[in-house]
């Protein structure tokens, strides 16, 4: 009998992409630049992440989904209004720093615990969900030593593909030159670190958000005070590079000569 | 195909659009929705059980997007937050300093007409011993009407948000961003709701992939909160008419950029200038200084300004450079920038307030006030008033009809300060539509005599005022100037304006990459305009007819984004939703006249989704 | 100096990548002359593979080449790299960061109990250990960090050091045992049909593709077909690889009338990716900063653009045509046909 997935989506917010963004030296480490004034959004892969949970759950009638977020519980507020329309989710919020400074290891700690602490989910269902690396960290670290320290040992990045067939899990992973690994892996618990996905973006519904504006609103004021420190890793510098190159503008020549120029050039050994 | 089945939700109150009236509306609402146990004081109609279910929907991408930098005297948000601190809001700050600049116009490019130029002269003949200083009079006196002492200096995208953490944060009301509204839903002549946009469609609103038609949200009460070209306020207006004597032909796109002011810029935070005289005498400016060496500026361009290539951006980056404003501004690096559209109109534009089943607020409600120069607050009032109509009815128990919100939101708007004033302003800017010299006059003896002198109202309907290029630019360019532009602007698929003003004097902008830009990269590095998939294209020209012969294409000119384009020869124009900033300006400026006889023009601007992604503006 | 580890995994073909000559060259900076270093290899054939490293002049070589390491699975992996970190004792580790690497180093150094950094550019040595760089926010901005922990592991960034070219020398490797069950079998690898792959990771030159090419011509016209098939052609005649701007894919996704030829596998620039390539062609392209970081990582940079103020090229490429790229697409394929 499927008893269906229990599904732990890991995601946070991130600056929205086409914000200019510049770094500061904060008390803690490094910062961004008006960072709580900079709309965010939920990460972009794990936003694929959580459309793939709701595609899977919907195909059985007894998967669950939970979105494990950790950032500062205004901010994630906010977020909620911009997702929650999008899939039906059980909200389980920490609150803490949602920056791409800080590390890896600290966010796994904070993350396995949060999810071995689901009163409800059974690992040996669990299915950990999360983009293949975060729009901010930039990492592609995380979700592996989250799974790792839940002790699980079935791990895929980069996915944009997920069927299951009789209990069989079948997982397009992308690798090098455009290509795809394909794998079969039995049943979960699996960890699952989502490129793009094939799904589109789902339309917002606003029954689903009336659903779970009923555990969203609980969940944040809920919400636990986490730290993430990590006294071992030492910022020297981050800086936004200003290198300028001198251009060369080539105007009023003919095709054919700047055809040939560049015909040369990409003949040139570079 | 099967058909997808449009779904329908039932609450209690649906409002649409978040800006400061649906702001102040859920403010004051939710204060009242529970007692001091925090148990529910009233019980939903919608769902038997629950506590009054109230949502909000706004179709920006996010809450705050794409909105204004105000000066503002504060006097409803004070009442409405006595404990207010400006350090709680990002972006605020407390008006220190006030000045009125007349900017001459320092590169001869400008419209002035005979009694300006004397003007001008004469200022230029006595200037040692004026406050004059970079082609610029400092005004020695602020009329009471228009000054904000004891005011607030606001991002009121940042002012949004920061209501919004609050409201949301108490759990009493659901505000979701990223989902317009296509329109009312009518029965006979009630409102009972709203319909959202049909998602996974194609740019011609035809089902695609994903389709899903928009649901039906129906509500005892529909707040319609949804600004200047809201497509329910829009919608309603045509349905029901304008009062009597009501009409909407005053308009005016505000421009604006959040600027980081350069470490040697020596304006001091809650300073306010307000400009006029140029780049055009109809152009009025302003800056803003918030903390941290923040500043919001811009212009608004009115629909007084008989210009068929008016183009805000065009004219920002001339009044920038004027010398009184550089020596403040160069240097900065544009953070922001965005545009909207202002109704101006006030009271003369006010629609019916009220009727079955719903009500209207803000500055769709003709609250902007352009005497004292004034919207959010009057805005955020308005929205207080109908929250203690509803919070009166609910609680006796009685419908949430015509007559009752009359007796009670109706009543308080009519014996407040908002209508006083408005009342005092109606004829304020009755002048302009006859002249710059005119305008100031009249606006001068309206406000010092609280209104009860003024010029008569003369307006005609924006689109039948704007002359074509070829008459615009009589005495500058030659009929043959003018085509030779046309035909290469059309050919390359460009607007005119830039090529126009050029060849009529303007200097060609030299860009900075900091504040100097070209439009397209204010855009990116502003604006931050997005436009996501599956949605119908909201700017949508009626009659396309119309469209192909028309010679005075004042929307292209006027686009704030440049997603009005030309398009093939002998087509209608061509519309780019990603650069859409969603300013509505199309919809007056379009120079064509619905064939149905109405004031409306053959430009309809729907509920689009996406559109600026800055909440600093 | 602390004990390095050099790591790395054979291919399919049972040889070693590019990539993973680049990673040896970046181990090398912190044990110049292979003095402190010792060489890893897993995966099949990989004894054989190690010899082709043998002339780098590591001190120690491990090998680990049980069946189940043979295909790329993240169980096994990590239990070779663990087990192969554990053999070493090292104290630093540096592999190159390959798909199969970036999914399994995080995993490893979780179990080593040590921390784990990807994507970096650049490492240098430092009294106290050493300094990596790497970006944040999606290439937006630049980092130079120290760890205190051991072990480190380190992913270097593909093409962001040179590979090592040194030549092959005969040493001895000590096995390594690795245990490892795993619920997972890899099915194979499917790869793009050819004529279709616009994705070439290894190309050196990316061809930036903008939403010009979708505008009105100098006729007052689209040209989407001739634009599609002009792109097409130079990236078969030049064996680029494509990227495209945000705005390109997202006209894509509405369905109008623009190329098949993208998908948002291409898209580049903050969005997107920043791929690496030795050149980069930008065409049509618009925008400044953040949009032009998919620009950051390509060494030579030219453009081709109607607008000499476009935001892709001022300041930012070497040269900036002002010309039709029509035009001249059509004119560089003409000349790249083969004779």
């Amino acid at each position: 009998m499927n008893q269906g997935f229990h599904i732990a989506v890991c995601g946070s917010l991130v600056p929205d992409p086409l914000q200019t963004l510049e770094p500061i030296a904060g008390p803690q480490g490094p910062a961004l630049k008006n960072e709580m004034m900079l709309p965010a959004v939920l990460d972009p892969w794990a936003s694929h992440a959580l459309y793939e949970a709701a595609h899977l759950a919907r195909q059985d009638g007894e998967s669950r989904i939970w979105l494990v977020s950790i950032g500062p519980r205004a901010r994630l507020q906010q977020l909620m209004m911009s997702i929650a329309q999008k899939a039906v989710f059980e909200l389980v919020a920490c609150d803490g720093p949602a920056g791409g400074f800080t590390d890896a290891a600290e966010v796994a700690r904070v993350l396995a615990d949060t999810v071995a602490a689901i009163p409800e989910l059974d690992p040996q269902r669990l299915l950990l969900f999360g983009g293949c690396a975060s729009a901010s960290r930039d990492a592609g670290a995380t979700l592996q030593m989250t799974g790792e320290r839940l002790g699980i040992t079935e791990q895929f990045l980069n996915v944009d593909e997920l069927t299951v067939q009789e209990g069989v899990l079948r997982i397009k992973e992308r690798i090098e030159g455009g290509r795809y690994l394909v794998s079969a892996c039995d049943g979960p618990p699996a960890v699952v670190g989502w490129a793009t996905g094939m799904l589109p973006e789902p339309p917002n519904n606003p029954q689903i958000g009336m659903q779970n504006m009923r555990s969203i609103m609980p969940a944040l004021q809920r919400a636990k005070s986490v730290t993430l420190e990590a006294p071992e890793l030492t910022f020297e510098s981050v800086t936004v590079p200003q290198q300028r190159r001198d251009t060369r503008i080539v105007k009023d020549t003919p095709t054919d000569e700047i055809a040939a120029e560049l015909v040369q050039w990409l003949r040139e050994d570079s | 195909m099967s058909e997808t089945p449009r779904q329908s939700l039932d609450v209690d109150i649906v409002c649409v659009g978040f800006g400061p009236a649906v702001g102040g509306f859920l403010t004051t609402l939710s204060g009242e929705l529970t007692d001091e146990q925090g148990m529910p004081r009233l019980e939903s109609h919608a769902m038997p059980g629950m506590p009054l279910q109230i949502l909000c929907y706004e179709r920006a991408d996010d809450l705050g997007f794409g909105v204004s930098g105000v000066v503002t005297r504060g006097h409803a948000l004070r009442t409405s937050f006595p404990d207010l601190e400006t350090a709680d809001i990002p972006l605020a700050h407390a008006v220190t300093q006030e000045d009125i600049l007349y900017l001459q116009d320092p590169v001869g490019a400008s419209r002035r007409g005979l009694g300006l130029r004397t003007v001008d002269s004469l200022l230029r003949a006595i200037r040692p011993v004026l406050p004059y200083a970079d082609h610029a009079l400092r005004l020695p006196y602020i009329p009471g009407f228009l000054r904000k002492e004891g005011g607030l200096v606001l991002s009121i995208g940042q002012f949004n948000q920061w209501v919004a953490s609050r409201l949301m944060s108490t759990g009493l009301v659901q505000l979701w961003p990223g989902t317009p509204v296509a329109g009312p839903l009518i029965d006979g002549n009630a409102v009972v709701g709203v319909r959202l946009v049909d998602q996974g469609t194609d740019r011609h609103g035809q089902p695609a992939a994903g389709y899903m038609p928009g649901m039906d949200i129906r509500g005892a009460l529909t707040v319609v909160g949804d600004g200047p070209v809201g497509p329910v306020g829009r919608q309603l207006d045509a349905h029901f008419g304008l009062p009597p004597g009501h009409h909407q032909r005053e308009w005016a796109v505000g421009m604006k950029m959040v600027v980081d002011l350069s470490p040697d810029c020596e304006l001091v935070p809650g300073t306010v200038l307000h400009t006029l005289g140029y780049p055009e005498p109809e152009i009025f400016g302003f800056v803003y200084v918030h903390a941290d060496r923040v500043a919001s500026i811009g212009i608004f361009v009115p629909s007084w300004l008989d210009s068929p290539v008016r183009c805000g951006y065009r004219y920002l980056q001339h009044w920038m450079q004027h010398p009184a404003l550089w020596r403040h501004l160069q240097g900065g690096t544009l953070r922001s920038w965005g545009a909207r559209t202002l109704q101006e109109s006030g009271m003369r534009g006010e629609p019916y307030l009220v009727g079955d089943g719903y009500a209207r607020i803000g500055e769709g409600s003709g609250t902007t006030n352009v005497l004292t120069g004034s919207g959010v607050d009057e805005a955020w009032a308005t929205g207080v008033q109908l929250a203690e109509a509803v919070v009166e009815l609910l609680q006796a128990g009685a419908p949430l009809s015509r007559q009752n919100l009359e007796k009670t939101y109706v009543e308080r708007r009519r014996g407040s300060w908002v209508e006083t004033e408005a009342r005092r302003a109606i004829n304020a800017r009755n002048g302009f539509q006859r002249g710059f010299l005119t305008g100031l006059a009249g606006m001068g003896v309206t406000g010092l005599t609280r209104g009860a002198l003024g010029l008569a109202d003369r307006s005609q309907p924006v689109h039948s005022r704007v002359p074509t290029p070829e008459e615009f630019f009589r005495g500058k360019l030659t009929p043959a100037d003018v085509l030779r532009v046309r035909q290469e602007a059309a050919t390359r698929g460009e607007p005119l304006h830039d090529a126009l003003m050029q060849r009529a004097g303007w200097p060609q902008v030299q860009y900075d990459g900091k504040l100097l830009l070209s439009q397209q990269d204010a855009m990116l590095l502003g604006g931050k305009v997005q436009a996501p998939a599956g949605y119908a294209d909201h700017v949508v020209f009626v009659d396309p007819s119309l469209c192909e012969r028309c010679d005075n294409r004042l929307c292209i000119e006027a686009c704030s984004g440049q997603a009005i384009l030309p398009g093939d020869e002998d087509s209608p124009p061509r519309f780019e939703r990603d650069k859409c900033v969603h300013c509505g300006a199309c919809v007056w400026n379009c120079t064509r006249a619905r064939s149905s006889g109405e004031e409306r023009t053959n430009i309809e601007f729907q509920a689009g989704a996406g559109g600026l992604h800055s909440a600093e503006n | 100096m602390e004990e390095i580890l050099y790591i790395a995994h054979t291919d399919t073909g049972g040889n070693l990548g590019r990539q993973a000559r680049e990673a040896l060259n970046a181990a090398l900076v912190l044990a110049p002359e292979g003095k402190g270093l010792a060489v890893a290899v897993f995966g099949r054939g990989a004894a054989a593979a190690l010899q082709t490293l043998g002339g780098c002049g590591a001190g120690r070589y491990l090998v680990a080449e049980a069946a189940e390491l043979e295909d790329s699975r993240y169980a096994t992996d990590v239990a070779a790299i663990a087990a192969l970190v554990d053999a070493s004792g090292a104290a630093i580790v540096v592999g190159p960061g390959t798909a199969r690497f970036r999914r399994s180093f995080p995993g490893a150094a979780q179990r080593c109990g040590g921390r784990v950094d990807t994507q970096v550019t650049a490492m240098e040595p430092a009294a106290d250990g050493l300094r990596i760089q790497r970006w944040y926010y999606r290439q937006r901005m630049v980092a130079t960090l120290a760890r205190a922990s051991r072990p480190w592991l380190v992913l270097t960034a593909s093409g962001a050091f040179a590979p090592w070219s040194g030549t092959a020398a005969a040493v001895d490797a000590r096995p390594v045992a690795v245990e490892a069950a795993s619920r997972t079998r890899v099915l194979g690898v499917e790869t793009p049909e050819a004529d279709s792959q616009t994705i070439r990771p290894e190309a050196d030159v990316l061809l930036v593709a903008g939403a010009g090419w979708t505008k009105k011509q100098a006729d007052g016209q689209t040209h989407a077909a001739q634009a599609e098939q002009l792109i097409r052609e130079f990236l078969e005649r030049a064996q680029a690889s494509l990227g495209s701007s945000k705005s390109l894919v997202d006209l894509s996704s509405e369905g109008e009338e623009v190329l098949s030829v993208f998908s948002h596998l291409n898209q580049v620039g903050q969005t997107g990716m920043a791929p690496r390539h030795s050149k980069g062609l930008a065409t049509c392209c618009h925008g400044e900063e953040p949009h032009t970081v998919g620009w950051r990582f390509i060494n030579e940079r030219r453009a081709i653009n109607l607008d000499p103020n476009c935001g892709w090229a001022q300041g930012k490429a070497d040269v900036l045509y002002v010309a039709d790229a029509f035009e001249v697409l059509a004119r560089v394929n003409a000349l790249l046909t083969p004779e």
